[in-house]
């Protein structure tokens, strides 16, 4: 897999136990085959050469009693004679007689903070009457050097590099900064009890992913070059060839290390052995003393979820948004309205968990986990994912098969604008906003896919498009928050900022030749609506047409002059009902099963199509099934919280889909043991 | 269309209006055969109450066209439809479990075409024949269960509207 021709570097070998290819060979440079030898007392000239070719230089330094990444200006800033202890819950500096300065485990600090930093500014948004503009912020990243990059690390920065450059959409801040960066690289020569590189395939040697990689020993450092720009560096050392005691010495301590670790997370079948253990009792236990309190996933070098927030001046006519780390430990992660998919800390430890070892092999074909060991030395109850990993026991379980998202869209910051034509109250809390001045991108979207929609000072809010117009969209919104509020409060002529369309879409080619049944409830019709306005434009290409559709009260459904047009036609059944009827109200009072429970049609050549509440799909999707619909040809859609809308920000995992870039339109099969299963 | 009067109805024409619905159709057609033979077919017309909430309920009837709805009285709040019977469906499943008294109005709001049993006899054929009674509860009991379930998923009032949430107002 290439990344990224543009990367000065091949992509990190996978760990072991995942697909994909055997390491690089090292790059030989045109000034000699190496490895050299650098005396100690010249690693100053290695800074000061990296400081001269203009690079900040980002290393190792003692702050705040922890060995942490820091600027380094000189060689005497570098943590010399410093060692570390390293237990589950506890971390503490210790002094040892000798020079030596790279003798020490991973502090709580990676590189991490630099290539993805936990706030980056995305656009400047501005309201002017009725106009808007989002300006995105530029992204010019620093020059930097890292100096003393362990494997482990250069293998978080492999998987990041995965996971924010190999997909569809990339993430351009992400990939400046990568560019920007040159990596110097440091064996490891000493462990702490909490590392297991080794059973991750990941170090203690660094492998690939470097300019240059050191070895340290007590005189000096034996030399590497991996990249033409670590060749020059070193052409501009005063090196000489390392020779072969030199070069033994190196060899030796590093695999002394790798013994030291053994290899205690076996990893063969630990994707299938983890999916199958989503109801074992060992979440709940491992809940007791787990905090939420986020410190594994803030020391993680690979976590990359993160949400957009808004700062304005205080009459929010200008606003700044930025990107910030979130973690999938927080209350607010999971959350839409109505609440979070992952309200307990069980749910959350199980999603962080999988998500590491297996949902992110299904993702982007590596673990998510390094074996750094950070997360158990930073747990405040010291929790040790390499105990609680061993104490989940094996069977098989079925994945979901993923599924090609549809290119389209840009990325979180930059948003094109477009002008309300018109406003149409549905009910009491829902309008529907007819959407001119779009990009033509929207106009040949698909049906259910939706739209991310922001007003400056605004969180954007990811919308459904519930109808493709001429040369409008439109955007059924209930005002669920502060942001859809905002946003329905617009009038005719007021501009708004759209990204999209994104996500999967009904798959109405599929149903031609077939008897269609469409099953819904409240808000829930709005995604639907464009694949009703599709079967009825190609009526006689569908068999018979059936629309159940479920409201609170008659005063809350949707699109109420439309569901009588349809129901004249004559070729559409449409059938109404209501959970609370009004005295006016003749039609049926229930639930939306209740429309066909009892019916007597058969489900055997019929596709379905789902979209409501989830427990609602759920009494819809076991009353389909027995009337023989199989779950290949029932279609759903999931909610869940989306930021960024392009699979990047972690938000909307749902085991190991995204549901913003893989869904929000599934079909039942895909989703396994997913579907209607609490806390996922 | 028009109908023939109830009057009209034969015991062949009872027969098959009973298992041509949803209740009849899981039942034997020895069971049909016989509660053929006791049936009778009502016509209603809106506002005519089935079965009264407290009062004694005389008859089972099975809903073979139009709507029936299942309303409480609540105080100052009126009238409150709970859920409609439609086609194929019961009506007065009192009428066959003690203690014989409706919990909640039965009242049509359409025209409607009832196929009824009373309860009295019906429950003398029931003790009698313990092969009948082993046909007909189960398919009472799972109308009744479906009822319990959809009121249960009513309960949880998934269209509610819900407060602001922190996603929107608030990151973490």
């Amino acid at each position: 897999m290439v990344i990224d021709e543009r990367l000065p570097y091949a992509p990190y070998p996978a760990p072991a136990g995942t697909a994909v290819a055997a390491p690089p060979a090292p790059i030989a440079s045109g000034g000699g085959v190496g490895p050299w030898f650098l005396a100690r007392a010249n690693l100053g000239v290695l800074i000061d050469l990296l400081r001269e070719d203009g690079r900040t230089v980002i290393g190792p330094a003692v702050v705040d009693g922890a060995v942490t990444l820091a600027e380094v200006r000189s060689v005497d800033e570098l943590p010399a004679g410093v060692g570390d202890e390293q237990v589950p819950g506890r971390y503490r500096l210790v002094q040892r007689g000798d020079r030596r300065v790279f003798d020490f485990a991973v502090g709580p600090t990676s590189p991490k903070r630099w290539t993805f930093p936990p706030v980056v500014p995305l656009n400047v948004g501005r309201r002017d009457g009725r106009a808007v503009s989002f300006e995105p912020s530029p992204i010019d990243p620093p020059r930097l050097a890292f100096l003393g990059v362990r494997a482990c690390e250069l293998a978080a920065l492999g998987i990041q590099d995965r996971v924010f450059l190999g997909g569809p959409y990339t993430d351009e801040d992400y990939h400046a900064r990568r560019r920007n960066a040159l990596v110097v690289a440091v064996n490891c020569t000493t462990a702490a009890s909490t590392c297991f590189c080794t059973s991750m395939g990941t170090g203690p040697e660094a492998r690939g992913g470097y300019d240059l990689v050191l070895t340290e020993l007590d005189e000096g450092f034996v030399i590497r070059a991996g990249s033409p720009d670590g060749a020059d560096l070193v052409a501009r050392m005063p090196v000489r060839g390392a020779d072969a005691g030199q070069m033994l010495r190196a060899a030796e301590s590093v695999g002394k290390v790798a013994a030291m670790m053994g290899d205690p997370v076996p990893t063969a079948g630990l994707h299938d052995r983890l999916l199958a253990q989503f109801d074992s009792q060992h979440w709940s236990r491992i809940a007791e003393r787990c905090l939420s309190c986020a410190n594994c996933t803030m020391v993680c070098p690979t976590c990359f979820c993160s949400s957009v927030t808004q700062r304005s001046d205080l009459d929010g006519d200008v606003s700044t948004s930025e990107r910030v780390w979130d973690f999938c430990f927080t209350a607010g992660f999971a959350k839409v309205a109505g609440g979070s998919f992952r309200s307990r800390p069980r749910d959350r430890y199980r999603q962080w968990l999988t998500h590491k070892f297996a949902t992110w092999v299904d993702q982007f074909g590596t673990f998510g986990c390094v074996g750094c060991g950070r997360c158990i030395a930073w747990c405040p109850v010291g929790i040790d994912i390499r105990a609680e990993l061993l104490s989940i026991a094996p069977p098989l379980g079925a994945r979901p098969e993923p599924v090609r998202p549809k290119p389209v869209a840009a990325t979180p910051g930059f948003y094109a604008t477009a002008r309300i034509v018109s406003v149409r109250p549905e009910t009491a809390d829902v309008t529907t906003l007819t959407i001119g001045d779009v990009d033509p991108a929207f106009l040949a979207g698909e049906f259910g896919q939706f739209a991310m929609v922001a007003v400056p000072a605004f969180p954007p809010v990811p919308i459904s498009i519930s109808r493709f117009g001429r040369d409008t969209i439109d955007l059924t919104i209930r005002a669920a928050g502060p942001a859809t509020a905002a946003i329905i409060g617009l009038g005719p002529r007021d501009e708004i900022g759209v990204r999209g369309p994104l996500g999967t879409s009904w798959p109405i080619e599929r149903a031609m030749g077939h008897d269609v049944v469409i099953v819904t409830g409240g808000i829930g019709l709005a995604p639907l609506r464009p694949l009703l306005d599709g079967i009825i434009a190609r009526r006689d290409r569908f068999e018979t047409v059936r629309l159940f559709y479920g409201a609170r009260t008659p005063a809350d459904q949707l699109y109420r002059e439309e569901l009588r047009a349809w129901a004249a036609r004559g070729d559409v059944e449409v059938e109404l009902i209501v959970d609370r009827g009004t005295p006016d109200w003749t039609g049926p009072v229930g639930v939306v099963t209740h429309l066909f429970d009892q019916a007597t049609w058969d489900g055997e050549h019929a596709l379905a199509f789902v979209c409501g509440p989830e427990r609602m799909m759920e009494a819809t999707v076991e009353t389909l099934e027995s009337r023989g619909l199989p779950p290949d040809r029932i279609f759903v859609t999931l909610e869940r919280h989306m930021e960024c809308g392009i699979g990047l920000c972690g938000h909307c995992q749902t085991g190991g889909l995204f549901v913003c870039r893989d869904g929000p339109v599934f079909a039942l099969s895909q989703l396994g043991g997913i579907f209607g299963r609490e806390g996922m | 269309m028009t109908l023939p009067a109830p009057s009209e109805f034969a015991g062949a024409d009872l027969a098959l209006a009973l298992s041509g619905s949803w209740f009849g159709a899981g039942l034997t057609p020895e069971a049909v055969t016989r509660l053929a033979a006791i049936a009778e077919v009502r016509d209603l017309v809106p506002g005519d109450v089935v079965v009264a909430e407290g009062q004694v309920a005389e008859t089972l009837g099975i809903v073979l066209s139009g709507r029936i709805a299942l309303r409480m009285l609540v105080p100052e709040r009126g009238t409150v439809t709970i859920l409609t019977v439609e086609p194929g469906d019961v009506v007065g499943w009192s009428a066959v479990v003690a203690p014989y008294r409706g919990t909640d109005d039965a009242v049509a709001i359409e025209p409607v075409r009832l196929l009824t049993f009373s309860g009295e006899r019906l429950r003398l054929l029931l003790r009698a024949d313990p092969l009948l009674a082993a046909s007909l509860y189960p398919r009472l009991l799972q109308s009744v269960g479906r009822r319990l379930a959809a009121t249960r998923m009513q309960l949880l009032d998934l269209f509610a509207r819900e407060e602001w949430v922190r996603s929107e107002t608030k990151q973490w």
